[in-house]
């Protein structure tokens, strides 16, 4: 080295990166933790802060116990989960496959999941954690699928998203056909589910999910560093010592579990998985490890969804419709930008 | 200074799916030198190198490294050893200068280590060499070929790995960083010993830059040797199927091809 003045540049630009990226994670969090307690003081009866805490720390409130334990808390619980896990699963995947059209709910494992959860809840007429199995199972096998009929390109590039979108357009057909099938009776609860809701969320259903999120988000969190390397390219990675099949199959699996386990809760919430990952990086900047902020950005969406959804309007909406609105037009920004590169999907 | 290494591959055959690309090779790599494999296109030059690279698997032999087979190495200790820079590598989106080349000590790292000091040095000396110290800060996606090329050498030289394999540096580049690029790879070879293997279009900036030179026809090795020894009128006319003259390079010495085609022959 010729030059110490040069160690400490290269080095100061490292931990301006890294000063930045805490910041940004240490305010996506204040956000998420705002949000939250949002969402516990308000509804049909505001209640102040002081009252939410004492009921957090089990104090029998009159009225509030039930409005917020047994309602409020739940849905919220529930919220943050699926928006952490929609959030860290879409980025692993775009990342992955280097295109931010390459998430879960674009390529159609989402509505795999949701195949499986409408199927369970139509035509078996039975739920909880047995529609979570099945939406798992249902969701690597769509995930398999894509993977088979793309092989040729290389697990990567636009001919798996072309593929995924097929798959995404058949699996939305399997819907519609389940729909017509169905006892018209359940066919609103399906359609409620469909749109993404947070409604009626109960607290038997949190434990399990919170389970899966902590598991399944820890794994990809520990891999970010092997995903950052996966991102060069199969030859890259492979000259860098990464031992690239194992790392994508762990990677593959995690998110597929992280996004069908939350499907099966609260239904597919339109864009979550799509938007947080590119949020995230515009914010932290690229080239570092995004996962966190991705599911804090994640979480923001759902929660900042629902809030909006319940008292913005007149009229109360499911989440998936706020989260829906806010991203169709950046999938149309993402494909006209596309476009004017050359098509490089 | 770079230890010296015992590196070569004994009988390989190895292709893509059951069509065989390679018939039973030899090669052994001069340790410490600059070695350029070249042929036609088709040859089966670019899978000599990704099969010493272990990117192919080969169907019988194996490439050895100091009388380890370098598939039964661990993979981030062989990450060490042999390093390759790819002849498209992908650049992800916005990704920085620096943090491109942090990426080449991954070999280094663990589940818990994050960088260290030595890091940050690997990272400086290999942007030093490179030439671009004051590029660190900047978006890979806004420079040019040349400037991204130096980039993913330096990132290949963070790796800090004794042999270094090269398929096609300079392709895409115009002839002045065609040269640059060689040159830089020449001071990495005379300065800290790294063997460089590379696949090169050009064989005449192969024969000037080369100290060791491999000829690879349909699959199966037809000379190697220093480029003064092997070089001639015949050698070209065999792998290339073209009809040339031989002169002496009045720059370098080395011998120079010069092509002959159908017309402007006086």
């Amino acid at each position: 080295m010729k030059n110490i003045d040069n160690l400490n540049i290269v080095r100061q630009g490292f931990i301006r990166r890294r000063v930045r990226w805490l910041t940004i994670t240490l305010i996506l969090t204040a956000v998420t933790i705002l949000l939250s307690s949002m969402l516990l003081m308000y509804g049909s009866t505001r209640y102040p802060l002081s009252k939410v805490i004492q009921v957090l720390f089990g104090e029998e409130v009159k009225g509030a116990s039930f409005a917020i334990g047994t309602i409020r808390l739940p849905r919220m619980l529930a919220g943050l989960l699926v928006g952490i896990s929609f959030g860290i699963a879409g980025n692993t995947f775009q990342t992955m496959l280097r295109n931010p059209l390459a998430s879960p709910d674009i390529i159609g494992i989402t509505s795999g999941s949701s195949v499986a959860a409408v199927f369970c809840i139509l035509i078996l007429k039975i739920s909880g954690n047995a529609v979570s199995i099945a939406a798992v199972v249902f969701g690597l096998l769509v995930a398999g699928l894509i993977y088979l009929l793309s092989k040729g390109g290389s697990f990567s590039g636009g001919r798996l998203i072309l593929i995924g979108i097929g798959i995404q357009a058949m699996m939305n057909a399997t819907i519609s056909f389940l729909l017509l099938r169905a006892n018209q009776y359940d066919v609103p609860a399906a359609l409620r589910w469909m749109s993404g809701s947070l409604n009626g969320m109960q607290m038997k259903s949190i434990p399990t999910l919170f389970l899966v999120v902590i598991i399944f988000a820890a794994i990809i969190l520990l891999l970010g560093k092997h995903l950052s390397i996966l991102e060069l390219g199969d030859q890259s990675a492979i000259t860098l010592g990464l031992r690239t099949d194992f790392t994508r199959l762990s990677l593959v699996l995690s998110a597929v579990f992280l996004i069908a386990f939350s499907t099966a809760v609260t239904g597919p919430i339109a864009f979550v998985a799509f938007l947080a990952g590119p949020i995230a990086g515009r914010l932290v900047g690229t080239g570092v490890s995004n996962g966190i902020p991705s599911g804090l950005v994640g979480a923001i969406l759902v929660l900042g969804g629902d809030l909006i959804g319940q008292f913005a309007f007149n009229v109360r909406f499911p989440v998936g419709i706020v989260t829906g609105i806010m991203g169709a037009p950046y999938l149309l920004i993402l494909l006209i930008r596309m476009n004017r590169t050359g098509g490089a999907a | 200074m770079s230890t010296t290494h015992d590196f070569s591959a004994k009988r390989i055959v190895a292709g893509y799916e059951k069509k065989a690309i390679l018939h039973e090779i030899d090669v052994a790599i001069p340790s410490n030198k600059i070695s350029v494999i070249i042929g036609a296109n088709a040859s089966g030059k670019s899978t000599l190198l990704k099969t010493l690279a272990r990117l192919i698997k080969p169907t019988s032999g194996d490439a050895v490294l100091d009388g380890n087979k370098i598939s039964a190495f661990p993979s981030k200790q062989l990450a060490q050893l042999l390093g390759l820079l790819p002849q498209s590598p992908v650049v992800p989106e916005g990704i920085i200068v620096s943090d491109l080349v942090a990426r080449g000590r991954f070999p280094y790292q663990t589940f818990l280590k994050g960088m260290d000091i030595e890091d940050y040095i690997a990272i400086t000396e290999a942007l030093e060499i490179m030439g671009i110290t004051d590029l660190a800060d900047r978006c890979v996606d806004e420079l040019s070929g040349g400037q991204r090329q130096r980039v993913w050498i330096a990132m290949a030289m963070a790796q800090q790995t004794d042999i270094l394999l090269l398929d096609e540096p300079t392709t895409f580049l115009d002839i002045a960083y065609q040269v640059e690029i060689l040159d830089l790879l020449t001071d990495l070879n005379r300065k800290r010993g790294t063997t460089i293997v590379m696949v090169l279009h050009d064989i005449n900036l192969s024969a000037r830059y080369a100290d060791y030179i491999f000829a690879v026809h349909k699959g199966k090795l037809v000379a190697e040797g220093t480029p003064k020894e092997i070089i001639s009128e015949e050698l070209i006319k065999r792998v290339y199927g073209l009809d040339c003259a031989v002169i002496k390079d009045p720059v370098s010495n080395s011998p120079f091809v010069v092509p002959k085609g159908r017309y402007h022959v006086s």
